[in-house]
């Protein structure tokens, strides 16, 4: 770290007096949701911008093009975009989730390639973790890459890849080891979306963006140097991406949250006819937020001192999932009807909140899976029957 | 040590809080306790870091699941007065954050609650809603009518206390401080408390689910016990963040949201752990329903998790938006 960094308050206030200067540029073109195709174009838009103005580069180190500093820096851009709502959420938090953890496990020819252009917004990533039969019990997956002349040949299928189909590379989880290998036999690959044998098909969904998707593997061939840590060493390339996936990307979508609470309160106190009622279900829905938001903080802090995150950020993925819960059922009780029966992009943003908050307790690790956590690690009651 | 004051740490802050929940579990009365907390500094700690200082005594009450005359010093603080162990500061009814008295012409009525204080105290200070603002007045204890000992919780010694005084026979106290102000110092303050005993809660109920052993193996093996604690253990880290977010100049807001979310938490914790500990939890051989019925009257001081999200969404309302309230 060099003592030119600025610190976290002078940080925001720069980011915050540059945002507003361009806000012509940074403001999406459309009103609510767009398409995922007019997002995603914007998204490129804003992070390119980002990183033209220099914001977008600190906290990530020199070797990927970044100006150092702690990650924390990157934590206030993405919840400065967040309140002004300049960016799709889902897709900002793709950068957070891989680009630190490839940073990490892939060659370093094979980072100062790739790292880049991906945080530059030139490009897309997505993670091909999940698999029909593999939810939860990540251990158990079955897509096979097979040793082949300079590389691998990867036959299988993944599904739930967020934005696989506008993806450039895919972060993949392949079974090396024998059937029973569990978590020992696992091996993390980096591909290019476009090698021959790739079949995407975006999966429709409850809340209408099919930003997943299934993707088949048909004998793609995968260059030995596209390789994330060691042969079997798999597990734990996946294992270093959630405390990622559990901070700055947390703390991105508290912000996000919390500016959709502030949206329901300014709604809310323009009503003529308020609810008796609104005041305690605002007020209810706001405490889960902050309690969300003040435990991500905490979580935040303790990165900053080189701190480790484990299994205590179960805490903060089930807080967030029933905060997100509480915000939108609580919405769509104080917008008297909107979710329900309304048309038009104000209408249509809520709707697709409402109905995505549903999965909350269910990607990135079930709530039951996060209590299973807290139970064996924090509690420690010992095993299970 | 009060000289070293202005400059404490976080090591002399865990010396502190080992002192007081020493003295605490050695000598659970509250009038012995409010001795050993004046006798260890804590009217300096208080002046040198209101929250810090706070969260330090209160944690302990909660950890030991004792009571004390401590949330009046909070408040006499708050309201620029000086703290003393003879003086008390009348709270407001349970579940309310109002004052505990108004003016009424010349007389003053009161409807609220005294702290285990009103034991040792030689004056009690009320805080007095009139049309103008908020009034303090300081009167003799022989003027108010204090409930005898009793309730849910005979030995934490809160009591209600009602009156309708002449206005004649009491002294203005000119305030340093504003209501809302110690009605914030004082939420803090309980959250902490709160906390501590929903941790203590947790606890009880963690170790008994790793002893009691049924159809052959401990219940903590059950996923029906482990989620219910792992529920508890979410809500009270929530909680806590909360209440150790709340700093000397933060946001009164923050402090209500921290009260609420810690009895919350307790709420969480004393169902489940009653539900875990089960038929020994029910009796008076185990400590969990001593604890349980005190969280009951602590939680209801200045606004509980019922009340307490009405009055902050009425303040989101006022406002027309949601603050951010503290910043990475």
């Amino acid at each position: 770290m060099n003592a030119d960094l600025p610190d976290a308050g002078s940080f925001r206030r720069e980011l915050a007096t540059w945002l507003n200067a361009n806000a012509d540029t940074l403001t999406p073109p459309h009103d609510g949701y767009g398409t995922l195709d007019e997002e995603l174009a914007h998204y490129k838009t804003v992070k390119r911008a980002l990183w033209d103005a220099d914001f977008g580069r600190y906290g990530w180190p020199e070797s990927v093009g970044g100006l150092g500093g702690p990650s924390m820096l990157r934590a206030i851009v993405g919840e400065e975009i967040a309140t002004r709502a300049l960016a799709d959420a889902s897709l900002w938090t793709m950068i957070e989730v891989l680009a630190p953890t490839i940073s990490t496990f892939g060659s370093g020819a094979l980072v100062a390639e790739m790292v880049p252009p991906f945080l530059r917004g030139d490009e897309l990533w997505c993670q091909g973790f999940s698999e029909p039969g593999t939810g939860s019990d990540l251990a158990s997956l079955a897509c096979r890459a097979t040793p082949t002349d300079g590389g691998w040949l990867v036959n299988g299928q993944k599904v739930w890849t967020s934005f696989a189909q506008y993806s450039e590379r895919c972060v993949l989880l392949t079974r090396t080891g024998d059937a029973e290998s569990r978590h020992r036999g696992i091996t993390a690959l980096f591909i290019d979306m476009d090698s021959p044998g790739i079949t995407t098909r975006p999966i429709e969904t409850q809340h209408g963006r099919p930003e997943f998707a299934e993707v088949f593997y048909d004998d793609v061939f995968v260059p030995e140097e596209r390789l994330l840590g060691a042969v079997d060493g798999g597990w734990k390339v996946a294992m270093d991406i959630l405390p990622y996936e559990r901070s700055t990307t947390f703390w991105h979508r508290g912000a996000v949250l919390h500016g959709r609470c502030a949206q329901l309160v300014e709604h809310v106190a323009e009503s003529p006819d308020r609810s008796p009622t609104a005041a305690q279900a605002l007020g209810q829905a706001f405490q889960s937020v902050v309690a969300f938001r003040s435990r991500s903080r905490d979580t935040q802090y303790r990165l900053a001192e080189g701190g480790t995150l484990g299994a205590e950020t179960s805490v903060d993925k089930i807080l967030i999932a029933s905060a997100e819960q509480e915000l939108l059922e609580t919405a769509r009780g104080l917008l008297g009807g909107t979710i329900e029966f309304d048309d038009g992009p104000v209408a249509e943003m809520w709707r697709v909140d409402y109905l995505y908050s549903k999965a909350a307790t269910i990607y990135g690790g079930t709530g039951e899976i996060q209590r299973n956590i807290v139970a064996n690690r924090l509690l420690e009651l010992g095993r299970e029957a | 040590m009060t000289d070293q004051m202005d400059h404490l740490d976080a090591d002399d802050l865990a010396m502190l809080a080992t002192s007081f929940e020493s003295a605490m579990a050695a000598a659970p009365d509250p009038s012995t306790i409010d001795q050993a907390l004046f006798e260890l500094g804590w009217p300096e700690l208080l002046e040198a870091a209101p929250t810090q200082g706070a969260a330090t005594v209160f944690t302990a009450l909660g950890a030991t699941g004792t009571t004390s005359g401590a949330l009046d010093d909070v408040l006499a603080h708050a309201l620029g007065l000086d703290v003393s162990a003879t003086t008390g500061v009348a709270l407001p009814p349970t579940q309310r954050t109002t004052t505990p008295a108004r003016r009424d012409d010349e007389q003053i009525v009161v409807d609220g609650l005294v702290s285990p204080r009103i034991d040792t105290a030689t004056s009690i200070v009320l805080a007095v809603a009139s049309d103008q603002a908020v009034e303090l007045v300081r009167v003799d204890p022989s003027k108010v009518d204090v409930a005898p000992v009793g309730g849910i919780d005979p030995d934490g010694g809160h009591r209600r206390l009602r009156a309708t005084i002449a206005a004649a026979d009491t002294n203005a106290e000119t305030p340093g401080g504003t209501w809302p102000g110690a009605v914030a110092a004082a939420q803090v303050a309980l959250a902490h408390q709160l906390v501590a005993s929903s941790r203590w809660m947790l606890d009880q109920a963690r170790e008994h689910a790793l002893e009691r052993v049924q159809f052959g193996r401990a219940i903590a093996s059950f996923q029906a016990i482990r989620h219910k604690l792992s529920e508890t253990l979410v809500q009270i880290e929530g909680a806590a963040s909360v209440a150790g977010a709340c700093t000397d100049d933060s946001d009164p807001m923050l402090a209500a949201l921290a009260k609420s979310l810690a009895g919350s938490a307790a709420r969480t914790a004393s169902k489940h752990a009653q539900q875990v500990l089960a038929g020994i939890g029910f009796t008076t051989e185990h400590d969990f329903q001593r604890w349980m019925k005190r969280t009951v009257v602590i939680e209801g001081l200045f606004g509980s998790a019922s009340s307490l999200p009405t009055t902050i969404g009425e303040d989101l309302l006022a406002r027309g938006t949601a603050p951010r309230l503290f910043e990475l």
